[in-house]
């Protein structure tokens, strides 16, 4: 595929032909997705959240489909930080596109551990602290809620990294913008949002919640709208890199989440009805810059038409 | 793996709240093992998840493949109600292990248990078997006469013997599948079974002997399909470790998964 430059986007560490990456847990490491399109198409990879050491996750079922969206519960199964260094970034170094390591624990040590075997990757082009996942009982999601806690999280990982650190943001907040300027006092490079939204489904035949964990994480176009609002709301209060994301389905999608004021985007959900979407966004964005009149992605940012 | 708008040749209901949808398009030439699945989108953009569904049979020379799924919510009730002409995008062949339908021998006994919309599969794999020469008998299980399906289209294939149960009595057999198997003189060569989770444990509890190279294709709840989202986890029959349904399946070896 031809690479057009006005597609280019550079952020901390990861140096993007274009603005579109694969959003943590929704490609695990690469492999399955590399049968199908070359790797090297997109901006950036976002992989499977990583804990210190394996996890196998919670039990089945740990999806169930909701209204223009999907619940999951999948607990952060991953095969832990030195088979991920070993086993899993060594295959995305044959394809030319930056990682983003998706970063998660039950301790600031566990963090600080993940981050400490992964930071000399040299594909690892930055980390993305995960502090919301909302599917392990005693996971991140403590970090993602509490200023304060979030803040020195981010100040232990940014010690120990030699890599930019984006911070995860949870959409399960009151005040995401209380959280944001938090991580930012404490040195992130660029933040990240959202995460899913805690949710449950209910079956009603038997009145038993239908995933095992009985909670789950709302993802899909049905987020979009808050993921766009809460985009919105951190741009008017700080000029840290945004990955945008939360229901992105289209390059129209993008479009949207460029003028909320996010400087590139991660797809998820979208990869599971559409496998090909992500080389399908990155096809159709030039001609939305032409229609738009846009001389590049960066534009969005640079012209100032943040809302 | 191609992902590709397919044409709905014919859809119609073949028992109760069963239906057999015929599908072509260039994807065909890349079906050939029983076992494997097809994932499917619904129709509206408000079911983001595809619905995954075996494949029955596949007609090279015609170009076209069979599905047979039952409605049970949602998603094959809009699937129900396309009609000739219609497209469906479809993905697919996933899962890389099926049912090994070309390694038994003519003269082995070979054992096929089915079970309600678990028998589509199995249809497949009979027609492979019947190809080469292999004679099966097959074991089909549902609730009741009306659900019953494909009984004649077993019996068409050449050496295929067929004895059909049903739970209420009101056609075949009354009993179970495992009544069925319980009630052979000697444990087969091969035994391959598909349908629900209960069913499938009590074959492989029934089923597993030393001679017999049993297999089982499982469902679970899917996210993408392809083994990169996790959803679709089981244990392997030691604990140690996991499979993916999905991608290492859907069919597994006796005893390699905890069912
Ligand atoms: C590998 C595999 C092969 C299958 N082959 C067939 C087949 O040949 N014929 C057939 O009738 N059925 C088959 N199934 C089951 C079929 O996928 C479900 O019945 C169907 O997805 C239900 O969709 P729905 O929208 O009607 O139901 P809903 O309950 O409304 O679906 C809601 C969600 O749950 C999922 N879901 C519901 N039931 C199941 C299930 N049993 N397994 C997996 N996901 C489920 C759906 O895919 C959807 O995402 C197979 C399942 C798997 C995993
Ligand atoms: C199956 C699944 C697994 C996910 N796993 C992770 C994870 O490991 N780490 C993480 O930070 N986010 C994870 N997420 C959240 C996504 O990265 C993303 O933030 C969210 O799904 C919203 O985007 P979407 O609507 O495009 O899916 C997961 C989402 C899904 C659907
Ligand atoms: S459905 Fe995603 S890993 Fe199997």
């Amino acid at each position: 595929m031809e690479v057009d430059p006005r597609l280019k986007v550079t952020l901390p560490g990861l140096t993007m032909k274009n603005p579109i990456m694969p959003a943590s847990g929704c490609f695990a490491f690469g492999r399955e997705y590399a049968e199908l399109f070359d790797l090297s198409e997109l901006g950036a990879v976002g992989i499977k959240g990583t804990t210190g050491d394996a996890r196998f996750g919670n039990p089945t079922p740990r999806v169930a489909e909701t209204p223009s969206g999907m619940l999951n519960a999948i607990g952060l199964q991953n095969p832990g930080a030195q088979a991920v260094r070993d086993e899993e970034l060594p295959f995305l170094e044959g394809y030319d596109v930056p990682v983003l390591a998706n970063v998660s624990g039950s301790t600031p040590e566990e963090y600080v551990h993940v981050v400490e075997t992964l930071t000399d990757a040299p594909n690892v082009g930055a980390f993305e602290l995960n502090i919301s996942c909302p599917n392990v009982k005693e996971g991140g999601i403590h970090f993602g809620t509490a200023p304060g806690e979030a803040a020195s999280l981010t100040e232990a990982v940014k010690a120990v990294s030699t890599k930019p650190v984006y911070v995860k943001l949870s959409p399960n907040v009151t005040d995401v913008t209380a959280i944001a300027l938090a991580v930012e006092a404490a040195g992130a490079d660029g933040l990240s949002l959202i995460n899913t939204l805690v949710g449950m489904r209910i079956d009603a035949k038997t009145g038993k919640p239908v995933l095992a964990n009985e909670k789950g994480g709302l993802s899909g176009p049905a987020v979009k709208p808050v993921a766009l609002r809460m985009i919105h709301d951190i741009r008017q209060v700080t000029g840290l890199p945004i990955i945008g994301m939360g229901g992105i389905q289209s390059a129209e999608d993008v479009v949207e989440f460029l003028f909320a004021g996010a400087d590139a985007v991660a797809v998820g959900t979208a990869n599971f009805s559409n496998p090909f979407v992500c080389p399908t966004i990155i096809r159709e964005l030039p001609a939305w810059l032409d229609q738009l009149g846009m001389e590049s992605i960066g534009a969005f940012r640079e012209q100032g038409v943040n809302i | 793996m191609k992902n590709e708008r397919m044409i709905v040749e014919q859809n119609k209901s073949i028992a109760a709240k069963t239906h057999e949808m015929t599908l072509s398009g260039p994807l065909v030439a890349h079906l050939a093992q029983p076992g494997t699945f097809l994932h499917v989108a619904v129709p509206g953009d408000d079911l983001v998840l595809r619905r995954p569904i075996s494949i029955a049979a596949v007609d090279r020379d015609a170009g076209t493949c069979t599905i047979v799924y039952k409605e049970e919510g949602e998603g094959t009730k809009r699937l129900s109600r396309c009609r000739a002409g219609d497209g469906v995008d479809v993905f697919g062949p996933l899962g890389k292990q099926g049912f090994p339908a070309e390694q038994p021998s003519p003269g082995d006994d070979v054992l096929i248990i089915g079970g309600g919309v678990g028998v589509p599969p199995l249809y497949f794999a009979a027609r492979e078997l019947a190809k080469r020469g292999v004679s099966v008998s097959v074991i089909l299980g549902f609730q009741t006469a009306a659900a019953i399906f494909y009984e004649r289209a077993f019996r068409e294939l050449s050496g295929c013997e067929v004895r059909v149960m049903t739970n209420d009595g009101s056609n075949g057999h009354a009993g179970t599948v495992i009544d069925a198997l319980n009630e052979r003189p000697s444990p087969p060569d091969w035994l391959f079974a598909c349908g629900p989770r209960g069913m499938l444990r009590a074959v492989e509890t029934h089923g597993a002997h030393s001679k017999t190279n049993g297999y089982v294709s499982l469902e679970e709840r899917m996210g993408c399909g392809i083994g990169v989202c996790f959803a679709c986890v089981c244990e392997t029959g030691d604990r140690a470790s996991y499979r993916k349904i999905c991608r290492d399946g859907p069919v597994f070896r006796f005893k390699e998964v905890v069912i």
